[in-house]
């Protein structure tokens, strides 16, 4: 059963006087426990699709069902819980909240929902635990080195158990040690807990451990690929 | 709650210096407001006193029905006999908030020194009821010194004080002898000795060459009466003024006294255009420091908005509601706001602390000599621009950051 579903999905955008398509009727289905790579060249429509996935953007036109629910139908609010309950995003560029400490910045999709301090506070310093961070936990996000950074986002992204986790380029920014480092550390979480991760990327080097490749071109899937599953 | 707290206070800090800025206008606006009104508040007050306590008009001033729409042409038509004052001033006394019942009786007439005469406009007061009156009044008007010479007394009735442009008219000074001319309510000539006791400021510049005050006694054999024209009363409490008076015009109808009663405003018109213009200029203050801080505090949200699109779209991503942002940006700008308003308290201390240091003087309206400037402390004005002060901080934040809330979330995060 697929948690997430999108049928004939379209984007565009308006630039000035030319509409650009985006996406270009992408069907696509997923499943829990999935390790995905949606790939493919600059501009081919691999942010917009990210983006809808995740919730922060809606389609012009086209179904998109995230758990059973009509995309379209809900509210800001709707989304914004659902977002908060089965989203998790890792981004480019880190994004922590430059004055929070490390923990306070896993903490927050917590406390956004309304969990306790002290529970809050427990569950995000495990999950910084498993990403190797206990020892920055008290650390503001510039003291951090951009791979520390983006670990940190990854418990961030979580901390609240979600469905899915996903990352837009999120080693774009990253020398290839540590791009290798961030996507074994999603591969092994999604192994540990089977949260889904979707990561897009332009760097075929780091499609070999994925489940399922995604190749879009144009803005159209020219390619989904299954791959055998590999141990982690 | 305190994460948004602590985002709040730890931006604020991060931005200090624009911070700052922020305060010292909230402070400032909320010390101008203060500080003004604190002297519009001594303006008020000092007016008040002079008024009720240093002049001897009391709260409450009781006439003869009629006597203030007709008395003018005709007030021995309207007078309050012997026999009514009596029973009046036992009503009166019999009602614990009431410290003093005197009866004036204003008379007219020409003055004369043997060689030259002018007219007058006097009053009758008694004056160990003057005195006690006078006694009560506190503040800066407790400490005037109404005039010069020695005071009057109820034993020597022909004991009298004159404002010190008729005494200079007249060439009369401390115990100069002169006499004071008028017809009686019978319409014959009258003329009495009299001695001069003191010389007086009169609060009416206009009529400082006019004035005369003297006991009741000279004023009734002037006028050849036992009669009263207005009786004052003097209440324990400023405040206590609308009841009693409500409560005397139903004791005053019941006892058959055809009366009617004034409150010291309704007879004070100077204090009231006074307080009226210095309501205005308040006014006038108060917008600007509104405007002030509106735009002071909308520029900062804006700026941080500004800078932290990425941060905005990065919480809606990770589940935070529309209201969510505004009220992490209505928490910023009320802490803006408390602070501002806490160093605003300690700078209207500052600005009263100078003025009781300085002690400076200056010569109101109406009044002919320097009497000291002050700014009082008006603790209903504090706590009212407090709370209005952060509340005007978080409704200016408000809009900027609902704006903000409502952008795409894509384009927050800063499309690449
Ligand atoms: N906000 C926008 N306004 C106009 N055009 C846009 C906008 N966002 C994306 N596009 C266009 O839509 C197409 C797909 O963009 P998208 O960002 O999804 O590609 P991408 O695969 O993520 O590219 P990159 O590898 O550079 O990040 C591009 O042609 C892009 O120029
Ligand atoms: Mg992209």
């Amino acid at each position: 059963m697929p948690f997430l579903s999108m049928k004939k999905i379209w984007k565009y955008y308006q630039l000035g006087e030319t509409r650009i398509a985006a996406l270009r009727g992408v069907d696509l289905d997923l499943e829990e426990g999935e390790f995905v790579a949606v790939w493919g060249p600059s501009g081919c429509g691999k942010s917009t699709l990210c983006n809808l996935m995740g919730m922060i953007d809606t389609p012009s036109s086209g179904e998109l069902q995230f758990l059973g629910r009509e995309g379209v139908s809900l509210t800001d609010d709707e989304k914004s819980e659902l977002r908060n309950h089965s989203i998790g995003f890792v981004f480019q560029s880190f994004n922590l909240i430059p004055v929070l400490s490390a923990l306070e910045n896993v903490m927050l999709p917590l406390q956004i929902k309304g969990t306790s301090s002290t529970i809050a506070r427990k569950k995000a310093e495990e999950s910084l635990e498993e990403m190797d961070l206990g020892e920055h936990i008290h650390h503001r996000p510039h003291k951090l080195s951009g791979g520390q950074q983006q670990r940190v986002a990854i418990a961030r992204a979580l901390v609240n158990d979600p469905m899915i986790v996903i990352a837009d380029e999120p080693t774009a920014n990253l020398d290839s040690e540590n791009a290798r480092r961030i996507i074994d550390l999603m591969r092994t979480m999604n192994g540990r807990k089977n949260t889904t991760f979707v990561f897009s990327t332009h760097d075929r080097r780091l499609l070999d451990r994925v489940k399922r490749q995604i190749h879009l071109q144009d803005g159209v899937i020219v390619e989904d690929r299954m791959l055998a599953d590999e141990a982690s | 709650m305190i994460t948004w707290m602590k985002i709040a206070i730890r931006n604020i800090v991060k931005n200090r210096r624009r911070s700052l800025f922020t305060i010292l206008a909230i402070a400032v606006g909320y010390a101008a407001v203060n500080v003004f009104g604190g002297f519009t508040e001594y303006i008020f007050k000092s007016l008040q006193d002079s008024f009720i306590y240093a002049q001897g008009n009391g709260h409450l001033t009781i006439f003869k029905k009629g006597f203030l729409a007709q008395g003018k042409l005709d007030p021995f038509q309207f007078m309050l006999s012997e026999a009514e004052t009596e029973l009046i001033r036992e009503l009166c006394r019999k009602d614990p908030r009431v410290m003093v019942v005197t009866p004036q009786l204003m008379i007219t007439g020409l003055i004369s020194n043997g060689s030259v005469s002018t007219i007058f406009v006097g009053v009758g007061r008694v004056p160990s009821d003057l005195t006690f009156v006078r006694s009560r009044a506190t503040g800066m008007i407790g400490r005037l010194k109404l005039y010069e010479g020695r005071n009057l007394v109820d034993e020597v009735p022909h004991g009298v004080g004159l404002s010190a442009g008729l005494a200079k008219k007249l060439d009369l000074h401390q115990g100069s002898e002169a006499i004071a001319m008028s017809p009686t309510i019978h319409g014959q000539i009258n003329a009495l000795d009299m001695q001069v006791f003191q010389v007086f400021h009169s609060p009416y510049e206009e009529l400082d060459d006019k004035l005369l005050m003297a006991p009741l006694d000279f004023a009734q054999s002037l006028y050849d009466t036992t009669s009263a024209d207005r009786i004052t009363v003097l209440l324990t409490e400023d405040r206590s003024t609308l009841p009693v008076k409500e409560h005397f015009e139903r004791i005053f109808a019941d006892a058959g006294l055809d009366v009617e009663l004034m409150t010291w405003k309704d007879l004070s018109i100077f204090y009231v255009k006074v307080k009226d213009m210095f309501d205005i200029i308040f006014l006038f203050i108060f917008v600007i420091v509104f405007v002030i801080v509106v735009m002071s505090v909308v520029n900062t949200v804006s700026m941080a908005i500004m800078e932290r699109t990425q941060e905005i779209g990065t919480l809606r991503a990770l589940g935070l509601k529309r209201r969510g942002i505004v009220k992490l940006f209505a928490i910023e700008s009320s802490v803006l706001g408390l602070i501002g308003s806490l160093v605003g308290i300690v700078f209207t201390f500052v600005g009263w602390g100078l003025v009781k240091v300085i002690e400076p003087s200056w010569i109101p309206p109406n009044i002919p000599y320097r009497v000291p400037l002050e700014v009082h402390l008006v603790p209903g004005y504090m706590a009212v621009s407090f709370v209005f002060l952060i509340l005007l901080s978080v409704l200016s934040a408000i809009l900027p950051a609902r704006k903000a809330a409502l952008k795409g979330i894509v384009d927050a995060l800063g499309h690449v």
